[in-house]
């Protein structure tokens, strides 16, 4: 399964060209916000600025969609773009949306709604967007998809399980491309939440070496990959497996490069140091979007533009207490696979080989 | 009609206009831009019908006032200035809401 094309939204702004800017600029502050329920009142996050990416010819067309699904749309539709395949049958053309947590702030929204103004007055719109599948329609509906649709909310490996998912879809014939992403938005009571129970990075930089804890700061966004098993001159890599498993890794492959997760849900991430060895260079750039549980999604563009344009994007923090084998500087070489690990809370890997085309 | 009235339905055509722009998410629409006169749905603002039930809803938050007769709906909804005076002529009848 090749990636043929990819769209992106996250802090920082939209489009892969953006994506690829920030990987080679590196670190920077996120945004301060106010958070109500939060202990002292701001919150560092990463998060999106609508009114800076809004496509206004997309716009028209989701006057009423939420935040949520506004981003996957934005992002599906920049992946169909950025792929330049200008004769996709819609009809064999599918769509998988994957998220951590669903509309949950559209969601929240109904549920205010419902206890102040009581069953008869919620708002229509907002009841609609909470739909775990809004986000979905919205992208099938604008793009004019009319292949297979889905939707997969699952806490750890959502983006994960929707790629496997595509590859059964290209794999049985059910589609000949797939747009297949992820989506997660913030929000206030994920605010609340981080700021009571989990550790926030005070200084504003995620620490994904340092694992006890990697330190959080929320992000939001979506990706979209649009793959097909045909392969385009922009193709930009293949999936080469999808593994799951006590230590998720595939013992026949190897890589150039490991890039891993860094969601800050943990207060011990440790497990990480099972799958990275002293050989390959490893790499994360949670820093660059934010703690998402879907952060393999951008884990995953790193990894493909790398393949693609056959340069190493530095580390964006390199705190390093563990003294692992970290890649440091910006060059390019021969990269033939890189490897993409995220860990759950039973310890439990899913990893996604990339694999140059 | 005296000064008194004519300007609190001045008033309430602004909040409705504001009220309708951000409840509705009408993108690229200032509310001093809406028409009094100009029909809400169809060729003039271009509402549609989801929209009438999101004014319904607006109606009962914001003023107390139920809208179930949905003919009567048409007459209401027609216009920011039919609205305006749905809503000063109910929220007057009814002081206490």
């Amino acid at each position: 399964m090749n990636i043929l094309g990819i769209g992106i939204v996250f802090a920082r702004g939209s489009g892969i060209n953006c994506y690829e800017n920030a990987l080679r600029e590196g670190w920077q502050h996120p945004a301060e916000v106010n958070v109500s329920q939060a202990k002292d009142r701001r919150s560092s996050v990463y998060q999106v600025d609508l009114d800076r990416v809004k496509d206004k010819n997309l716009w028209k067309r989701l006057r009423r969609a939420d935040k949520f699904s506004k981003m996957a749309v934005l992002a599906a539709a920049s992946a169909v773009t950025n792929s330049a395949v200008l004769d996709i049958d819609k009809k064999r053309l599918g769509v998988i949306v994957a998220s951590a947590f669903g509309p949950q702030v559209t969601t929240f929204d109904f549920l205010d709604g419902l206890l102040d103004y009581g069953e008869a007055n919620v708002s229509p719109t907002i009841f609609s967007n909470s739909v775990h599948n809004a986000a979905t329609s919205y992208v099938a509906e604008v793009l004019g998809v009319h292949g297979p649709c889905l939707t997969i909310t699952q806490f750890q490996f959502s983006f994960q399980t929707a790629l496997l998912m595509a590859r059964v879809w290209l794999d049985e014939g059910r589609c000949d491309y797939c747009l297949v992403g992820a989506v997660d938005q913030y929000g206030e009571v994920l605010g609340y939440i981080q700021n009571h129970k989990l550790s926030l990075a005070k200084d504003g930089r995620i620490k994904p070496f340092n694992f006890k804890p990697t330190y959080q700061v929320p992000g939001e966004g979506s990706v979209f990959f649009l793959v097909s098993r045909n392969k385009t001159a922009n193709v930009f890599c293949e999936i080469e497996h999808i593994c799951f498993g006590k230590n998720g890794e595939d013992n026949n492959v190897t890589a150039d490069l490991n890039i891993i997760d860094a969601d800050g849900t943990l207060a011990d991430e440790s497990a990480y140091l099972s799958a990275i060895s002293p050989e390959i260079p490893t790499a994360a750039y949670a820093p660059l979007f934010g703690s998402l549980m879907i952060g393999s999604a951008f884990n995953c563009t790193a990894g493909a533009l790398m393949l693609k344009n056959q340069v190493y994007y530095k580390n964006p923090v390199t705190d390093n207490p563990q003294g692992i084998n970290l890649l440091q500087d910006q060059g390019s070489s021969g990269i033939e696979r890189i490897s993409c690990i995220r860990y759950n809370c039973n310890a439990e890997a899913a990893v996604i080989h990339l694999k140059c085309v | 009609m005296s000064d008194n009235e004519a300007q609190e339905l001045v008033e309430i055509r602004k909040k409705l206009k504001t009220m309708l722009v951000e409840n509705l998410s009408l993108e690229d629409v200032n509310p001093d831009d809406i028409k009094a006169d100009e029909p809400l749905f169809g060729e003039g603002l271009g509402l549609d019908s989801l929209d009438a039930v999101e004014i319904v809803v607006m109606l009962q938050r914001n003023f107390g006032l139920e809208v179930k007769d949905m003919n009567k709906g048409r007459e209401i909804f027609y216009s920011i200035d039919t609205l305006a005076k749905y809503v000063y002529d109910h929220t007057k009848a009814s002081p206490e809401s």
